[in-house]
């Protein structure tokens, strides 16, 4: 496949610590990838080290045939990856459409040219449909710090997906949501998976909605990926399974 | 805004500036007064409560407006070919100050805003010989409008009722822009906003820098008010007086500093029935307010439907 996020034997220690120990993976144009491991295996270090959080120790990382180690969130962000973190980020005291808006204005236009647009940015109409896609009418106009845990996962999922990016790395979407919500939280990713065409990388813990959503899985053990392929290979590799439950 | 809001608002300000003829010199002054601080304090607000940055330093900005307009009128140079000089100085300076904030955050940048407030008032009280040093700058002439003199208090005050309201349309207008929308992102949660492509670095230093020209603008006016200076007045206690009008008021609420400011500048006067007791009284109404009302007097509405629910 061709590479459109190569990921190239990232390393990152903290003194003796490996958190991260030589991960190398590819992603394809409109593919999704899932990362599983225990709590504390490296996947939200990895994430971090992709997206200019923290700076890797050595290794690259390539997006779209130009390298962007260590480049800043805002500098990959105007490339076009979009994340979600592992916990809570909504502009807590903006409504929920304003949440939506302003994580879409600023790739339009230039900053002079923003003071100038009219209120919404022109993004009120996306706006509109993100909030119709993601099932939250019926609390667009309320501050989003006021919601409910999974309506404000919800819009964090929705944010990140605002701009169309080309790439969204999502860091335990499902973590806290109600499991009425998970079969949701899917459809909605396959749904926009197809519309938008972006790919994905998705860490999570709970498996049947990595099962069903990712045709690619990594697992991870102690910062270095232990298997991957496809699910099904990856759920019955008896080394997953050990680092899982244990011998 | 709603409706019934905006009705209000209207309502108060005709209510205001129909108040000014009936008062006394004193009074009319303080009204004015009221207005050239809230000037500086809806700049400060801009800071403080839309982009989440702290800064006890916005009286050095007001101090330096008003050098401005009393050194450079002083030789000779009309009030409105001065007025975008200083606001474009403060704008510039105030610029400069955002970078710590780059850097540091909370009471961190409180103090290195104080730090920055006493040094612009070193430099007023020791730089005499353009300053006046501790003895200040008299004679400071007041302006004069399409050849209108404004030595009239009464003028003076409907002069700068109308400045005020200009500035505020200015702000609400940059507000309601894709930039104030970007400024309470970098105040909510700046991590997630700069993973959104919001320029974090440029947005902190715009804020401070607007702020900085607002409190210029009102300095400005605050020296052709009183026609003297002297640097006491733009030291670290003004700063503190603005930050408290605008926490009063309701930090974050377009219409706060308006609230705050005249509760400050004036509850002090009306409570001098009280004689040595006032700010004692003025200092526990303070004490009392941020206890039951944190979020500040505009903030009571909310309160209220809360425990209606």
């Amino acid at each position: 496949m061709s590479a459109f996020l190569e990921v190239k034997d990232v390393r990152k220690y903290y003194g003796a610590i490996r958190a991260v120990d030589g991960v190398s993976f590819k992603l394809g144009p409109g593919e999704i990838v899932g990362v599983i491991g225990p709590n504390g295996s490296g996947k939200t270090t990895l994430f971090n080290s992709i997206l200019g959080q923290i700076r890797p120790t050595s290794g690259a990382v390539e997006f779209a045939g130009e390298e962007v180690t260590g480049m800043s969130p805002l500098e990959l962000a105007r490339r076009g990856i979009g994340r979600t973190f592992q916990t809570l980020q909504v502009f807590g005291k903006l409504s929920v459409r304003d949440n939506l808006i302003v994580a879409a204005q600023e790739f339009k236009g230039t900053m002079k040219g923003r003071l100038f647009a009219p209120p919404d940015a022109g993004l009120g109409e996306h706006a509109d449909e993100m909030i119709e896609l993601f099932r939250l009418q019926h609390v667009a106009k309320l501050p989003a710090g006021t919601l409910s845990y999974g309506q404000q996962k919800l819009i964090d999922i929705a944010m990140a997906f605002m701009p169309s990016p080309r790439l969204v790395l999502l860091d335990e979407p499902c973590a806290g949501v109600n499991p009425s919500l998970v079969d949701q939280l899917r459809e909605l990713l396959v749904e926009l998976n197809k519309t938008q065409g972006g790919s994905f990388v998705v860490i999570e813990h709970n498996m049947d909605f990595v099962m069903r959503l990712c045709p690619h899985v990594i697992c991870m053990v102690e910062g270095k990926v232990l298997a991957e392929g496809p699910p099904a290979a990856v759920q019955s590799n008896r080394a997953v399974l050990e680092a899982y439950l244990g011998n | 805004m709603s409706r019934r809001q905006l009705i209000a608002l209207v309502v108060g300000l005709a209510l205001y500036a129909a108040l000014a003829p009936f008062l006394k010199n004193y009074g009319v002054y303080l009204m004015t007064l009221v207005l050239v601080y809230l000037m500086s304090a809806m700049g400060l607000n801009l800071v403080v409560g839309y982009a989440g940055q702290m800064s006890i330093g916005q009286a050095a900005f007001f101090g330096i407006g008003a050098y401005h307009v009393a050194i450079l009128m002083k030789l000779g140079l009309p009030f409105f070919a001065v007025l975008p000089l200083a606001a474009g100085s403060c704008f510039i300076i105030g610029l400069m100050l955002g970078f710590p904030a780059l850097r540091v955050q909370h009471h961190y940048l409180a103090f290195a805003t104080l730090g920055f407030n006493v040094l612009i008032y070193l430099i007023l009280r020791n730089e005499q010989s353009w300053t006046g040093g501790t003895f200040g700058l008299s004679g400071i002439p007041r302006p004069s409008l399409f050849g209108y003199e404004l030595n009239n208090n009464l003028a003076f005050f409907y002069f700068a009722f109308v400045s005020t309201i200009l500035l505020a349309l200015l702000l609400a207008w940059l507000l309601r822009s894709p930039w104030g929308r970007a400024f309470a992102a970098l105040r909510d949660n700046p991590i997630r906003a700069e993973s959104l492509g919001v320029n974090i670095t440029a947005y902190t230093l715009l804020a401070f820098a607007i702020g900085a020209a607002c409190a210029g603008v009102g300095g400005a006016y605050y020296a052709v008010l009183v026609q003297y200076i002297e640097p006491s007045t733009f030291n670290v206690p003004a700063s503190l007086m603005m930050l408290l009008a605008v926490i009063v008021g309701g930090s974050g609420r377009f219409f706060g500093p308006l609230l705050g400011t005249v509760v400050v500048l004036l509850l002090p006067e009306w409570l001098r029935f009280a004689q040595n007791w006032y700010l004692m009284v003025f200092g526990f109404a303070v004490v009392a307010l941020m206890i039951w009302l944190p979020g500040g007097m505009l903030s009571l509405p909310d309160r209220f439907r809360k425990v209606q629910r």
